[in-house]
């Protein structure tokens, strides 16, 4: 089933367009999770569907679980706890590791030196993203033993009426948001079969991909390396969807650019700017032509 | 004289108040339309001049930056009731002033200018405010309509170590839920941040852009004498670390851990938070240290503080012969204009050797709390991020 990923969509709307090459018929499965209280308010969305949205209120659905099964809800904080307290860990480590990376590439070396110094403080980056990403996994195995989603009444009765909406539609819209809600949202409650179309835009094309990172310079803090969160759907593979990447990113540094690629290769860093629009191939790959991040900052095919 | 592009770029880059001296007749209506036009204090490039009218026989800027003279003395323009003194301002300062006016042998203090309505307030009045080139206040201390307000609720508890109730507020988030685990920030001088900070205000623009945690937050003011309370005093931690941090704990959902709780001070709220903190060195993971009081000697204890400070340099001393853990990260900031900032230069050195995670920053502005206030957002951010990384819309 084909997967399409498109930039953000406030600007520049071309969801409807590519939802109706999708599936000119049928009811369109929306999630807004992203959004997460203001899920609801998708009145502009439903007209863009050519009113045949139905919002599987994903947000609604986790609230309504954390809200009735006390022992998941309790057993969800601590496993959320356990990430931000890994994500800060993580975030030192990472921190220390990429500015020893950018003062390598910086420095007037030997050519030979510099290469092998910069591949090699590369590595060191790409080995705390690896534990990261396997500490991730350990804190999701801990939450399955201690509190297993099928267990639970409320989230297995979730489960069974997204199945339900699912069936029924023809292709599944997911908008952007919160990715780390999203993600939690569409997780819980198994919201992106293989059988169904997806197109998905800013968050919700983070997190279709295996490898889910945030990277914003245009915080209080300043430039920050970017950071491995999660892993995503999966339904595209060996991509780093970049949203808003010429909004977020400080993309003019081509020592950073050249190690954010390097950092992800063999990922495309894929470029998703307002209007963007990829159709992902049946492997999960991204085609030649679309827009990725090179190493040298450029922003052109990569074919 | 100098005529063409040469005479045109002086001209331009003479001051406007020499530009006034050089006019002739200098009457009182050229005097009202100057001051009019320009209003004080004038701010043109790094310099800023300030002005004082009416009969007096000698007027001073008073203020507390370090490097510039104090008192400043202004200057009278021949036969007119105009004064002024013009000095350089560095870009991005901000500084608090006020005049001092001697007449008939009578001198007047404290006075704040008349001709500039930009006043900061705090727990002792208000001061005249002189913002340089490039300093604005930063929006996000300004009530954002978009913003959803959190909740100030006001609580009491019973000190068993203070030996009375003490009463502080409480701000939880707006759409402040039960199910969900907060971190905690317990604020020195609690009011005066509310008060003289725009503390709430803040906490609702940066939560509402992502750029903060959304956080509980105790505004605790001091009880007693807040010089004894806040200078190493055991009676003082030991209320903050055993009695009010595991009430709150109890009470609303707190993340139950250092990592999720912040002590924070100004001045000599810094001085209580460190001291605290080391006390008890297990309960806060963060410390955000606002021009602390931490003031020490190298040798003798010849401090220049007073006596209140005694207590202060002992523990200061005491730590920084043997420097230790109390937190994991400390943001340490002070105005480079205030005394403070040779002490803090160097404890930020002590602070990181000892282990800890330290971001120190400097800002062109004074002991004061519009310095403090404009602090907040990088502190607060640096932290307890928000969720701005995870918003892709």
């Amino acid at each position: 089933m084909p997967t399409f990923l498109l930039g953000p969509q406030r600007f520049l709307t071309t969801a409807g367009t590519v939802v109706r090459s999708v599936a000119p018929e049928g009811p369109v499965a929306t999630v807004t999770a992203g959004w997460q209280d203001r899920e609801t308010a998708d009145e502009e969305l439903h007209e863009v569907m050519d009113g045949r949205s139905r919002n599987l209120q994903l947000y609604r659905r986790l609230t309504e679980v954390i809200e009735t099964d006390d022992h998941f809800a309790r057993e969800a904080l601590a496993h959320r706890d356990a990430m931000d307290e890994l994500a800060g860990i993580y975030s030192v480590r990472l921190q220390r590791a990429l500015e020893s990376a950018y003062v390598v590439a910086r420095r007037p070396t030997r050519e030979d030196i510099a290469e092998s110094a910069f591949a090699d403080a590369i590595r060191g980056v790409r080995d705390i993203d690896a534990w990261y990403l396997r500490s991730v996994d350990q804190l999701y195995g801990e939450l399955q033993a201690a509190a297993p989603p099928e267990a639970s009444e409320p989230i297995a009765r979730n489960r069974a009426e997204v199945a339900e909406l699912l069936r029924d539609a023809t292709v599944l819209a997911i908008a952007g948001g919160h990715v780390g809600i999203l993600l939690r949202c569409l997780r819980l409650f198994e919201a992106v079969p293989r059988e169904v179309p997806v197109v998905a835009w800013s968050a919700g094309a983070m997190a279709m991909t295996d490898r889910v990172v945030l990277y914003n310079d245009n915080g209080p803090q300043g430039v920050r390396g970017a950071e491995v969160w999660d892993r995503g759907a999966a339904r595209v593979h060996d991509v780093v969807a970049m949203p808003h990447a010429r909004r977020r990113l400080k993309l003019d540094d081509p020592v950073h650019a050249k190690a954010f690629v390097r950092r992800f290769a063999p990922a495309a860093c894929l470029l998703l700017d307002d209007g963007t629009q990829v159709e992902i191939s049946a492997d999960g790959r991204v085609p030649d032509d679309a827009r990725v991040l090179t190493e040298t900052g450029a922003r052109e095919g990569a074919a | 004289m100098p005529v063409g592009p040469v005479a045109m770029t002086r001209a331009a880059t003479k001051l406007a108040i020499n530009r006034l001296l050089d006019r002739k007749p200098l009457d009182d209506a050229a005097i009202d339309r100057f001051i009019e036009r320009h209003g004080a204090p004038i701010i043109e490039g790094s310099r800023a001049t300030f002005l004082w009218r009416g009969h007096a026989d000698e007027v001073s800027v008073r203020h507390r930056v370090v490097g510039l003279p104090d008192p400043l003395r202004l200057r009278r323009v021949k036969d007119a009731d105009l004064w002024y003194v013009s000095t350089e301002i560095p870009e991005g300062s901000r500084i608090e002033y006020q005049f001092e006016v001697t007449h008939d042998g009578h001198t007047e203090s404290f006075l704040n200018d008349p001709l500039n309505p930009k006043l900061a307030h705090g727990p002792f009045g208000a001061s005249s405010v002189c913002a340089a080139a490039g300093y604005h206040v930063p929006d996000w201390t300004l009530h954002d309509p978009e913003a959803r307000p959190g909740e100030i609720v006001e609580r009491t508890i019973t000190s068993k170590a203070l030996r009375r109730q003490v009463s502080f507020h409480v701000y939880l988030p707006a759409r402040f839920r039960r199910v969900v685990r907060y971190p905690l920030l317990v604020v020195h001088d609690g009011l005066d941040y509310l008060t003289y900070a725009s503390a709430k205000t803040v906490l609702d623009n940066l939560i509402h852009r992502n750029e903060v945690a959304e956080m509980v937050v105790a505004f605790v003011p001091p009880v007693g004498d807040r010089l004894v309370e806040y200078a190493n005093n055991a009676p003082h931690a030991r209320f903050i670390a055993r009695e009010l941090v595991p009430e709150l704990t109890a009470e609303l959902p707190l993340v139950d851990s250092p990592v999720g709780r912040t002590l924070m001070g100004s001045s000599f709220g810094g001085v209580a938070s460190v001291s605290t903190a080391a006390r008890y060195p297990d309960v806060f993971g963060s410390l955000l240290l606002e021009s602390p009081s931490l003031v020490f000697t190298d040798i003798g204890q010849d401090h220049g503080g007073g006596p209140v400070f005694d207590p202060v340099v002992r523990f200061v001393n005491r730590y920084r012969a043997r420097p230790r853990r109390i937190a994991d990260r400390i943001y340490l900031t002070c105005g480079v204009y205030e005394p403070l900032i040779t002490p803090n230069r160097s404890m930020e050195t002590v602070f990181r050797q000892a282990g800890m995670e330290v971001r120190y920053v400097e800002a062109r502005d004074g002991h004061n709390w519009e310095n403090w206030r404009d602090r907040l957002r990088d502190g607060l951010a640096w932290l307890h991020p928000g969720d701005q990384k995870f918003v892709y819309e």
